[in-house]
């Protein structure tokens, strides 16, 4: 059984007489461990798909399934709760609390669990040591680089093992070294823990370090890849392929 | 959009958004043109012309005037900067500095001169309230008229409009020295940066607490015989009031970060929810409001003490006046009392009359007292009044006893006697040695006598007719003889007190009636604690609101985090709970700072206001918490508007 599951997905904004439709109905199905990469140009609708999926925004209509609960007819504060235990995130711009240091930005979303704090201090240890961070465990976010804040923020994502990390752009605000250091590090976890990531990104380096890439075009799947056994490179030339043929006249920056 | 569109929208979306600001403003106009009200109102004469209150009430209006100018200066601030981005964006589409000034000048023009109006009114229709207020505290029997004033009127606008343009000046001064691209990053500018804690850091903490524990150690000894002489006594004043004002700044720069850093290290970075959205704020925002904080406290220390002292006074002016006048009226000339007696007696209202002769004699008590010299009190030779039981009906000496009678706490507290001992009397001739038993409370004769509030001797019949033969005469006063007329049924009191002011008194210190004394006392009372509390309540307002614009400001700030958590799945009321801990100490800190300052103030010094303490400083705390803790209410109310709109 698919561990994400999205059907007939539509999301519009606006009112009755101005409505913008965003998502045009998407089927998704998602695997236990896979690691996919959402493509698209600005305004195709893949950060909404993202949102979607999950439950930050709500669609307008179909439904999404995470481990066979079905988030679309969940309430507010379930939702909430589900996110807290179950999703994992990667945001662009880092999303950590200025205020707090490495550690305790890492620990957060253990802070609702009621797992031991010894046990708590566990995890933390070897999520810190696995993203090469634990060093840094008592810097706050001001103190960091870029990469290194990301790696904070993926290492939040990862510690409380939820069953889908959603990553929205996690490479976009960083410089080439240290994005495929992350994204290294996040096709390491892939695999070791067999972690399921759903990361939504422009970047194509990014998109080859992944198992499938979809391609999102004006609110509906284009097409999608597999790796299969490629290696990254030849992954990554098919990606381009694609790419240039969906890009036309909406090829961005 | 026309300019003076533009303004109106401003104006109407200002008005949403700062309606405490109008609120303070119009408060502040309605107190002051009430008081202005109040000083130019000829029934006040009553009030003011016997105990000077024209002057008590004119210094308070200056000093409203300077609370509430302060504030709106503060406000205006806080409300420039605020809108720098907006006023960045009029430059930025080819406004000039002068219209961008007159857009805004014309804009809290508008909303300050419109609350002006309402407050004037409002102050009108208050004023009568208030001085029915002040009448019945004073104890003046006197209808409470209401007149506009036009020349209150005059003044409000007068005072308003001077600091309108101090105001202006300063938004003016602002723009001047700003260019376009600063004016968008003021925000961002203001927040003081997260970093560790430094040894310094850690130093000003400790220091902090140090100082105000301290500061309250030395108000606890200040009138327990540690300081002697006048003098000495000056200098720890200001020793205390130097430490706690010093350590209540130390206790915000550093303290509560420090205390809160210890705890956050115990918790090894596992934080839970309530401790990052209130812990983290707390320890990194209070530091660079340490300035505003302490003024705040001191101020309202201040302002919480002096009341507590002002009602303590006038809770108990009755016991008070009981120490000082010993009967329902008190004589010392025969011919006065006899006068008196006999307007009773043809009114037909029954009294007690008890008759002592004082004599003063030089007594050496040195081996009866606990504590050292203190004052200008020479133990070895100090003047008392002495006289005989036999005027006392639970009293019966031998020869050679003696005990003292008249006991308050005032006099405790400079004075603490053992409870047996030997007295020495010091005649012309002969020094006589009596054994000194104890203690009796009541004051058998008044203050005429007792110097206002020394203990009296009082001895066997034989032993005061043999000192009667050997008194120095130098030491003697001029009457000799206290007369005291008790009424016996206390409901024809005031009758006998409308006769006793037709009694031709030929020196007003030397005979008195208890009830006039208590009810000048409350009269005195009455206004000082009318006006500090007015003043009190004025500057609890301004504070109150200059805190909420605080939390305002630094909810803005802080709703990045609120969208961050929220993302993750903490939803609003998991955030809310955080958040209303965070106010708790934000608002309870200086609370409860300020309550322990005047807590300490009070206690030091309140026996010399009166004789109860805990009922009437209760009171005033209970009230003043109260108030205060709506500006915290409402700005949970604030935050949950924001942390609503942060997802």
């Amino acid at each position: 059984m698919p561990i994400v599951e999205a059907r007939k997905l539509h999301k519009s904004y606006g009112n009755k007489w101005n409505k913008q439709e965003v998502l045009k109905g998407i089927d998704l199905q998602i695997e236990q461990g896979e690691f996919v990469s959402i493509m698209g140009a600005s305004g195709s609708g893949k950060t909404t798909l993202l949102n979607v999926l999950s439950s930050i925004d709500k669609a307008s209509s179909g439904s999404v399934h995470i481990e066979g609960q079905e988030l679309t007819r969940m309430k507010e504060k379930q939702i909430a709760e589900f996110r807290k235990h179950h999703l994992g995130f990667i945001f662009q711009e880092y999303h950590l609390l200025d205020t707090l240091t490495v550690k305790e930005n890492i620990l957060l979303p253990l802070s609702i669990t009621s797992l031991p704090q010894n046990e708590a201090e566990q995890w933390f240890q070897t999520v810190a040591k696995e993203l090469g961070i634990y060093e840094l465990r008592d810097k706050y976010p001001n103190e960091l680089s870029g990469g290194q804040k990301q790696r904070t923020s993926a290492a939040r994502a990862f510690i409380h093992q939820p069953s889908v990390i959603f990553a929205d752009e996690p490479t976009g605000a960083l410089d080439s070294k240290s994005a495929s250091d992350l994204l290294n590090k996040l096709s390491e976890l892939n695999r070791k823990r067999q972690a399921t990531i759903v990361m939504v990104t422009h970047d194509m380096t990014a998109a080859s370090f992944s198992n499938r890439v979809i391609f999102i075009r004006d609110g509906q799947m284009y097409t999608q890849l597999h790796r299969g056994d490629d290696t990254r490179q030849a992954f990554y030339e098919a990606i381009m392929q694609t790419q240039s043929v969906l890009g036309g006249v909406q090829h961005e920056h | 959009m026309s300019i003076n569109q533009l303004i109106w929208r401003n104006l109407r979306t200002n008005l949403k958004n700062d309606y405490l600001y109008v609120f303070a403003l119009i408060f502040s106009v309605a107190l002051y043109f009430a008081f202005v009200t109040l000083q130019y109102d000829p029934s006040m004469d009553a009030v003011e012309g016997s105990i000077k209150g024209e002057a008590g009430i004119r210094t308070a209006s200056v000093l409203l005037v300077a609370i509430v100018g302060i504030f709106l200066l503060y406000a205006n601030k806080i409300f420039i900067k605020r809108r720098s981005k907006e006023i960045g964006l009029f430059q930025f589409i080819g406004m000039t500095k002068s219209t961008v000034f007159r857009i805004v000048g014309t804009e809290s023009f508008l909303l300050y001169f419109g609350s002006l109006l309402i407050g004037s009114f409002l102050g009108f229709s208050v004023s009568r309230l208030i001085m029915m207020i002040l009448f019945n505290l004073t104890g003046v029997a006197n209808i409470a008229t209401l007149q506009f004033s036009l020349l209150a009127f005059q003044q409000t606008i007068l005072v308003f409009a001077v600091i309108y343009l101090v105001m202006m000046l300063s938004n003016w001064l602002y723009l001047k020295k700003q260019t376009i691209l600063a004016l968008f990053h003021t925000v961002s500018s203001t927040e003081d940066k997260v970093r560790k804690m430094s040894a310094l850091e850690v130093l000003t903490g400790v220091l902090g607490v140090t100082f105000i524990l301290a500061g309250y150690y030395i108000s606890s000894q200040l009138f327990s015989g540690a300081f002697t002489g006048m003098k000495e006594l000056f200098l720890a004043m200001l020793l205390i009031l130097a430490l706690v004002i010093i350590g209540t700044y130390l206790f915000y720069k550093g303290s509560v970060r420090f205390l809160l850093n210890l705890y956050r290290r115990s918790r090894k970075g596992h934080l839970n929810l309530n401790d990052v959205v209130s812990l983290s704020s707390l320890m990194f925002r209070m530091r660079s409001n340490a300035m505003l904080l302490t003024i705040i406290t001191t101020v309202s220390a201040l302002a919480i003490g002096l009341l507590s002292l002002s009602y303590i006074s006038y809770y108990s002016a009755e016991q008070t006046a009981a120490d000082y006048v010993a009967a329902d009226f008190s004589f010392s000339s025969e011919e006065e009392a006899t006068t008196f007696t006999e307007l009773l007696r043809t009114d037909g209202i029954d009294y007690e009359e008890h008759v002592h002769e004082v004599l003063h004699v030089d007594v050496n008590i040195e081996d009866i007292m606990n504590t050292s010299a203190n004052f200008n009190l020479d133990p070895s030779r100090t003047m008392l009044p002495v006289i005989s039981d036999h005027g006392l009906d639970d009293v019966r000496l031998s020869a050679n006893e003696a005990i003292f009678s008249g006991y308050n706490d005032l006099f405790q507290k400079f004075l603490s006697l053992r409870s047996s001992g030997t007295i020495e009397l010091i005649g012309m001739e002969q020094t006589l040695s009596l054994q000194y038993i104890g203690m009796r409370e009541e004051f058998p004769v008044s203050d005429y006598f007792t110097n206002g509030g020394m203990p009296v001797i009082v001895v066997n019949e034989q032993t005061f007719a043999q000192l009667k033969e050997d008194t120095d005469p130098e030491l003697q006063y001029r009457n000799s003889h206290y007369f005291g007329i008790d009424i016996t049924d206390s409901s024809e009191l005031q009758q006998a007190n409308t006769l006793y002011a037709t009694v031709p008194i030929e020196l007003e210190w030397t005979s008195k009636s208890r009830l006039d004394t208590s009810a000048s006392q409350k009269m005195n009372m009455g206004l000082v604690m009318f006006i500090v509390g007015f003043l009190g309540l004025a500057f609890l307002i301004t504070s109150g609101c200059i805190l909420y614009f605080k939390q305002m400001d630094e909810g803005a700030e802080e709703q990045w985090s609120y969208t961050i958590l929220r993302k993750l799945g903490f939803t609003s009321n998991d955030l809310m709970h955080g958040i209303r801990l965070k106010q708790l100490f934000n608002f309870g800190i200086p609370l409860v700072v300020g309550l322990l300052h005047s807590y300490f103030a009070v206690q030091s010094g309140w026996f010399l206001f009166g004789t109860e303490l805990w009922t009437p400083m209760l009171a005033v705390m209970g009230i003043y918490t109260v108030l205060y803790s709506v500006f915290g209410l409402l700005s949970v109310l604030h935050y949950r508007k924001i942390v609503k709109a942060s997802l």
